[in-house]
């Protein structure tokens, strides 16, 4: 004391502001203690307290770090933290809000986020929040599994039974098509010139695609070795002809049989016979063969070298 | 007779007007209800509470500029060399005595209001991600809202921090330097000791803050219901 003034009894500085230090390590430590979540990470930061991690391939990181980020991050991630909740790292998970930890592991009934996920959506508290999109059963259930079995994020996958199969998005890769255009160049003349004398007979096997598709089936006899002839400078990218009902015989074979993409041929009610069939031997992409006429001898080879053979049926 | 001590009673001075001493004491509630409102998700209190906020350091800036002598920035705002110079007299325990704010706790005034426009303004155009959005966040895109949010946030744990500075400084005047400001704050008086002796506080005319809040209640009101009205086209 250094004396009194005023009626106000004075400290020396240097007690005064060591009083301060004191203080303000009282507040720090009742603020780590009333927000558990500022604790963890006040510890974290000076070392006492190691940040738990979630390891790669454990049931957390594969089943219930996506639903986070799917339903939860948008308010509880980098962005906005409501409630002083993050979900978007392990760590931060365990860590809480400001209402301290919002998991229990092994009880799920007792983590306030379980509790806040299976509530009615007409109640306030209910989360995700009115406008968002809600867990569906199945996410539910995945994070119900993962506390009762400990909140662990090192548990593997395997290690939890009873989770509803995991539902994983099919991602259809996006349309280049500069890339088709580019692939379709070198005959996209001759290819539309024979689509103007073929109407309907001949198309690109998808808008992907540089690869064609013949169905000559509805033109019928009058689809002949001639007109498939007309097709020659197309042989290379047809992967699939549909010649059936046509007046296609064996004159056609060696043009069939230069095919090197066909992958489909169907020549049924044709007059094509085990001539056709013996020339397809050398057509090495060959899966399917719809034929009119062929000998199990002629389709032998074929068959052994996994071609599905289709034969016609006398219905007669 | 008996012998009771003899209390000599110290003439004060009176130095701090009402409007500044409402101001200060209705600041410290407003941060404090604010804190609590955000904390709690009674936004509804938050927005009258930040709105309240910003009107009174509106009102306090034009106090600072039209004000009594203790209360205008022109009585306390001084250079960055006489601040240090008067810290580093401090700390050599000369007596350096002021009427109102000395160059350290004016800078701190300014700092203050500064910090806390900054909160209120950015208040205006946060939102909370469910239910509640600033009343001028509809104006901003929504990244730019979610930024702002953010920056509410920080700027939060800077006043934190500028409390924080001020209660220590307060305390150390009162507790080191005997001159309770706090006593001071809410009487408007200082004993004539803690006052330069030839000073001569001039003080404004009550109506002067009267019009000058109504002028800002005013132009709130009009704000407001422009950007109400805005809203609802």
């Amino acid at each position: 004391m250094v004396g009194s003034f005023a009626g106000t009894r004075r400290v020396s500085a240097s007690a005064y502001f060591s009083g301060v230090a004191m203080a303000t390590l009282l507040g720090i430590a009742a603020a780590m203690f009333l927000r558990p979540a500022f604790g963890h990470t006040v510890l974290q930061l000076v070392g006492l307290e190691t940040v738990p991690q979630a390891a790669p391939g454990s049931f957390y990181t594969v089943r219930v770090a996506p639903l986070f980020e799917a339903h939860c991050i948008s308010c509880h991630g980098g962005e906005r933290q409501k409630a002083e909740l993050r979900l978007d790292s392990f760590a931060a998970v365990m860590r809480g809000g400001k209402h301290g930890a919002v998991i229990t592991p092994n009880i799920a009934k007792d983590s306030s986020l379980f509790t806040r996920i299976t509530l009615p959506a007409t109640d306030d508290r209910a989360m995700p929040p009115s406008g968002k999109t809600p867990l569906s059963k199945d996410d539910v259930t995945v994070i119900r599994l993962w506390i009762a079995a400990g909140a662990s994020g090192t548990l593997p996958v395997k290690a939890i039974k009873g989770a509803p199969a995991l539902v994983v998005p099919v991602k259809m890769p996006e349309l280049d098509l500069a890339a088709v255009q580019r692939q379709r160049a070198p005959l996209a003349n001759e290819v539309s010139r024979l689509q103007g004398r073929f109407p309907g007979v001949i198309h690109y096997d998808s808008r992907s695609s540089a690869d064609l598709e013949i169905d000559a089936s509805l033109k019928g006899a009058a689809f002949g070795d001639s007109d498939l002839k007309a097709l020659l400078p197309l042989r290379d990218r047809i992967v699939s002809a549909n010649l059936s009902g046509t007046g296609v015989t064996d004159a056609s074979a060696p043009l069939l049989a230069s095919m090197k993409s066909l992958r489909v041929l169907r020549l049924m009610n044709t007059k094509t016979t085990d001539a056709t069939v013996a020339a397809l031997a050398s057509s090495k992409r060959l899966k399917v063969l719809a034929v009119a006429k062929a000998t199990p001898a002629a389709l032998a080879p074929l068959r052994q070298r996994g071609v599905r053979v289709y034969e016609d049926v006398d219905v007669r | 007779m008996s012998d009771s001590p003899v209390i000599h009673e110290i003439p004060h001075v009176r130095v701090w007007d009402a409007p500044t001493r409402l101001f200060h004491w209705a600041i410290v509630i407003l941060i404090f209800v604010s804190w609590l409102s955000a904390d709690r998700g009674l936004m509804t209190i938050h927005l009258c509470s930040g709105l309240t906020l910003l009107a009174l350091l509106l009102f306090r800036i034009g106090w600072g500029i039209v004000g009594s002598a203790t209360a205008r920035f022109s009585d306390f705002l001084h250079p960055p060399r006489k601040v240090a110079a008067y810290l580093k007299g401090l700390a050599s325990g000369d007596k350096q005595l002021y009427a109102g704010h000395n160059p350290a706790g004016g800078l701190m005034v300014v700092a203050m209001i500064a910090i806390l426009l900054a909160q209120a303004v950015t208040g205006l155009f946060a939102n909370d991600g469910l239910h509640f959005t600033g009343p001028l966040a509809l104006l901003v895109s929504d990244d730019a809202s979610t930024w702002v949010t953010k920056l509410h946030g920080t700027i939060f744990n800077v006043i934190l921090l500028f409390v924080w500075c001020h209660v220590v400084a307060v305390g150390f005047y009162m507790f080191v330097k005997g001159d309770n400001l706090v006593k001071a704050m809410f009487t408007g008086k200082k004993p004539h000791t803690h006052v330069p002796a030839d000073i001569q506080v001039s003080f404004a005319r009550s109506y002067v803050a009267f019009l000058l809040l109504l002028l800002v209640l005013t132009v709130g009101g009009v704000a407001w219901f422009i950007i109400q009205g805005g809203a609802l086209l």
